[in-house]
């Protein structure tokens, strides 16, 4: 929801003509890939005047971060409300944004800034499957495809893009996925991305810490 | 050596069969027993390798948990971000020390090291084991175990990702491999354990074990190069002690091979079995012993008695039949040596029937009766019989005493009958003082004849001797007369079947009877028959006479023996010329030449009965010429 409201607020403050764009996200099996990130960088100058990002939270619900990649402007604000019953530990060694927020409940009264592009990746100091990752990117036009791997960015300026993909598991730096886009022909309104994915290892859950799994 | 004696015999016998007995059970038992030892220690251990192999995975997950939960603490995840390699360092060997590890490393992703406690200025190095590094990747949880060496000491190292919480470095722990660790496993389950490494092409090397020192040089070389691939039961020697083995690769993904053996001594397996072996060796020992004893004892129970009976035996032979033999044993030797005693006293009894037959009749009779059925009844033989007689014996008779005169005629007859013997006579009967003999029958010799003559001659010989021995004062010489005489004669036994006598009967006895009758008349000691003299090549004789006996119609010309012809002194045998041609003239009718002659030899031999004899006759026959159908022979009608 919070995703559509900053894209309908983006798509309100660039002003037309701008068009909603799909990018499909797929590996290279095939299969679809939620949860990646798709950005766009304009070609050449951008001109769009750019306001202070809404800020966005990342819950912990049942021993888990929800959601599980996030992606957000430079200068966004996160804040992290902890709906569980017991008391949860963030932190992030990541370089864009170090924090910590030692164990609480409810959620803290100050959000954290990201003002730094860059992966953040999020974990709990108790729990040591809860993961969540924060893409900051500088880009204004940036989604995160669903469980069918689509992403959906709407309102781009009719121009040229240049379209790249970051995931938790992708092999290699975002721009090896770059794929230029020129937005503004109805008849191609799609993109297929196909990224390479890496193996990752997954800490193991604790027995009893439920049932939902980790992508 | 061939074994003679049945004693001997026996035991070899019975020994030989208990040996061989017992050493067919004593294989058969030792053949199960090893299989069975061997067999028991396959089992256990295919068990106690099932055993180790889940030990060694609870270890290695109970190290990776250690090196996870390491690698969860959030300071040590702080000091990792932090990126103060000193800070880093003494962090490693705090928690090194906190779960008793022998050495922690924290690798970045790259391969690098960031931190090693065991070289502490190996920042930025690359990590030795990218092989472990390339395990850990290919894993779904990032985490790899291996035994590893790290300056050729063995460690068994676990590698886990440090979560911050993405994957940001390799935490790697090592714990030391060795004996401590070797016996650490061994507990409980009395199997040494060993592990060995093999480089490439190189040897197996063992590097942690609980063998003893003796046996673990020779554990490497009994090893083929290819045993890491899979479980295998093997047997191997080491130094002298047999050890049942089991190989199994152990968890190692590195070119470094290494293999986890265990072994059982196959000696300890086989304790029980040889606790049994040494009661089979006794009891053994035992039936060998009293198999000997018992062998020994009852050889003797056979051989004693057998070695008393062939003394028995040897003792008949010498003609001792006074000791029976002593075998108080009521089985059949006790029973042969009853026999063996009858036996005995039947051939004492025979042999003094045969004694005093020899006795009674003369030992050739004797044999020749005992040697046959007797039976009644003769065969034809040329024989020569001999009759001696002593003279005047009833002169002599009358003036002795009866005592003196069984001495004298006892003594006479043992030496007569012994020259009848020593000449191959056989004495047929004696008849008073009379003896007669027989040459040629039962036991027939070329020169019967002969024997007969010298026989008597010597019994002639022989007075002077017996005069001595008998030495009669008041009695005067003992003087004897024999008569021989050789024709064909019927021998065997004559009388009944009841009572009878072995003898010959034929017309020589009486003649040879007759013959000794005459020697008193011509004043010899010996007349011999003409058919003797014609018997008696090379014997010297002088003519006596030619004479018609009574019951005989045809002149008979008698004999006198000189001995042999070879030894003849000159004067006697121109002596017998003298005599022949004497002879000649008294049946030529010549009677002056034959007095002539006769009165010369008288002359010559004035002792000589015979030439007054002749002397005497010519004298007569001169005065009475004899009848015209006179033929020389001179007829004597009284017996």
């Amino acid at each position: 929801m919070k995703r559509v409201t900053a894209a309908l607020a983006i798509l309100l403050l660039a002003g037309p003509p701008a068009r909603a764009f799909t990018v499909e996200v797929k590996d290279t099996s095939g299969e679809s890939v939620a949860d990646a990130v798709v950005y766009a960088v304009p070609l050449g100058a951008d001109g769009a005047a750019l306001r202070e990002p809404p800020p966005t939270a990342i819950d912990q619900i049942d021993k888990e971060y929800v959601p599980y990649v996030t992606a957000v402007r430079v200068g966004t604000r996160v804040s992290f409300p902890n709906r569980d019953q017991i008391r949860h530990h963030v932190y992030s060694f990541s370089e864009a944004k170090t924090f910590e927020i030692p164990l609480y409940q409810g959620t803290p009264r100050e959000a954290v800034l990201f003002d730094a592009p860059g992966v953040v990746v999020l974990g709990c100091n108790i729990h040591d499957w809860m993961k969540a990752y924060v893409f900051v990117t500088e880009s204004p036009y940036f989604s995160v495809t669903d469980g069918e791997g689509r992403a959906i960015l709407g309102d781009l300026p009719a121009r040229g893009y240049r379209f790249e993909v970051w995931h938790p598991r992708l092999k290699g730096p975002p721009s090896a996925t770059a794929t230029e886009v020129s937005v503004g022909d109805p008849a191609r309104e799609t993109v297929t991305i196909v990224i390479d994915q890496k193996q990752v290892w997954r800490p193991r859950r604790a027995p009893g810490a439920g049932d939902a799994t980790y992508r | 050596m061939r074994f003679r004696s049945f004693r001997t015999r026996l035991l070899i016998f019975v020994l030989g069969l208990l040996l061989l007995v017992q050493a067919a059970v004593f294989a058969a038992v030792t053949t199960a027993n090893v299989r069975n030892a061997r067999q028991h220690v396959d089992e256990a251990l295919a068990l106690t390798a099932a055993a180790f192999d889940r030990s060694l995975a609870v270890r290695e997950r109970i190290l990776l948990e250690k090196a996870r939960l390491l690698s969860s603490d959030f300071a040590f995840k702080e000091v990792c971000a932090a990126g103060d390699v000193a800070t880093l360092l003494s962090a490693l060997e705090n928690h090194r020390d906190r779960v008793a590890a022998s050495v922690m490393m924290v690798v970045a992703m790259d391969g690098r090291i960031e931190a090693d406690t065991l070289h502490r200025e190996a920042h930025g190095r690359p990590f030795p084991l990218p092989h472990l590094l390339e395990a850990a990747r290919g894993d779904e949880f990032g985490e790899a175990s291996s035994i590893e060496f790290l300056d050729a000491a063995p460690h068994q190292l676990v590698i886990t990702p440090l979560f911050t919480p993405e994957p940001s470095a390799w935490i790697v722990i090592g714990f030391a491999v060795d004996d401590a660790l070797a016996r650490e496993l061994r507990q409980g389950t009395g199997t040494h354990v060993s592990l060995l490494r093999r480089s490439d092409g190189g040897r197996w090397q063992p590097f942690a074990s609980t063998l003893p020192d003796d046996a673990r040089p020779f554990l490497g070389p009994s090893l083929s190069a290819d045993l890491h691939e899979a479980n295998r039961s093997l047997s191997m020697d080491l130094g002298g002690a047999e050890y049942v083995s089991w190989v199994a690769p152990a968890r190692s993904v590195g070119a470094v091979r290494v293999v986890t053996v265990l072994q059982r001594s196959l000696q300890a397996a086989l304790a029980p079995y040889m606790r049994l072996r040494s009661v089979l060796a006794a009891v053994f020992g035992a039936g060998l012993l009293l198999s000997v004893v018992g062998g020994v004892l009852l050889a003797g129970r056979v051989t004693r008695p057998v070695a008393v009976l062939a003394a028995g035996a040897e003792r008949v032979t010498q003609g001792d039949y006074t000791q029976p033999v002593a075998v108080d044993q009521e089985d059949e030797l006790g029973l042969l040596a009853d026999a063996f005693n009858r036996m005995t006293r039947g051939l004492a009894e025979r042999d003094r029937v045969r004694n005093l037959l020899g006795k009674v009749v003369s030992p050739a009779v004797a044999e020749e009766l005992l040697s046959k059925e007797i039976e009644l009844g003769g065969e034809e033989r040329m024989a020569s019989v001999l009759f001696s007689d002593i003279r005047n014996f009833t002169s002599i008779s009358e003036r002795v005493a009866p005592q003196e005169l069984v001495r004298l005629l006892n003594t006479y007859l043992t030496r007569v009958s012994a020259i009848v013997e020593l000449h191959g006579g056989v004495v047929d009967k004696y008849i008073g003082d009379a003896v007669m003999a027989v040459f040629g029958a039962p036991l027939a010799h070329p020169d019967d004849a002969g024997r007969a003559v010298r026989a008597a001659l010597d019994m002639c010989g022989a007075l002077d001797e017996i005069n001595a021995e008998l030495g009669l004062a008041g009695v005067g010489r003992l003087g004897i007369g024999v008569g021989v005489s050789t024709g064909m004669v019927v021998a065997g036994n004559m009388g009944s079947l009841s009572r009878l006598n072995y003898t010959v009967i034929g017309d020589s006895v009486n003649v040879a009877s007759r013959l000794e009758g005459l020697t008193k008349r011509y004043g010899v000691g010996v007349v011999v028959g003409e058919s003797t003299c014609e018997a008696c090549p090379g014997m010297a004789f002088r003519e006596l006479d030619r004479v018609r006996v009574k019951g005989r119609e045809a002149p008979l010309g008698i004999f006198e023996p000189l001995g042999a012809d070879d030894a003849l002194a000159a004067d006697l045998a121109e002596e017998l010329a003298w005599h022949r041609e004497a002879l000649e003239r008294f049946r030529a009718r010549s009677w002056d030449a034959a007095l002539d002659l006769f009165r010369r030899l008288e002359a010559r031999r004035p002792e000589a009965r015979l030439y007054a004899l002749y002397r005497e006759r010519v004298e007569a026959f001169r005065a009475q010429p004899p009848d015209a159908d006179w033929d020389g022979a001179t007829t004597y009608e009284e017996k």
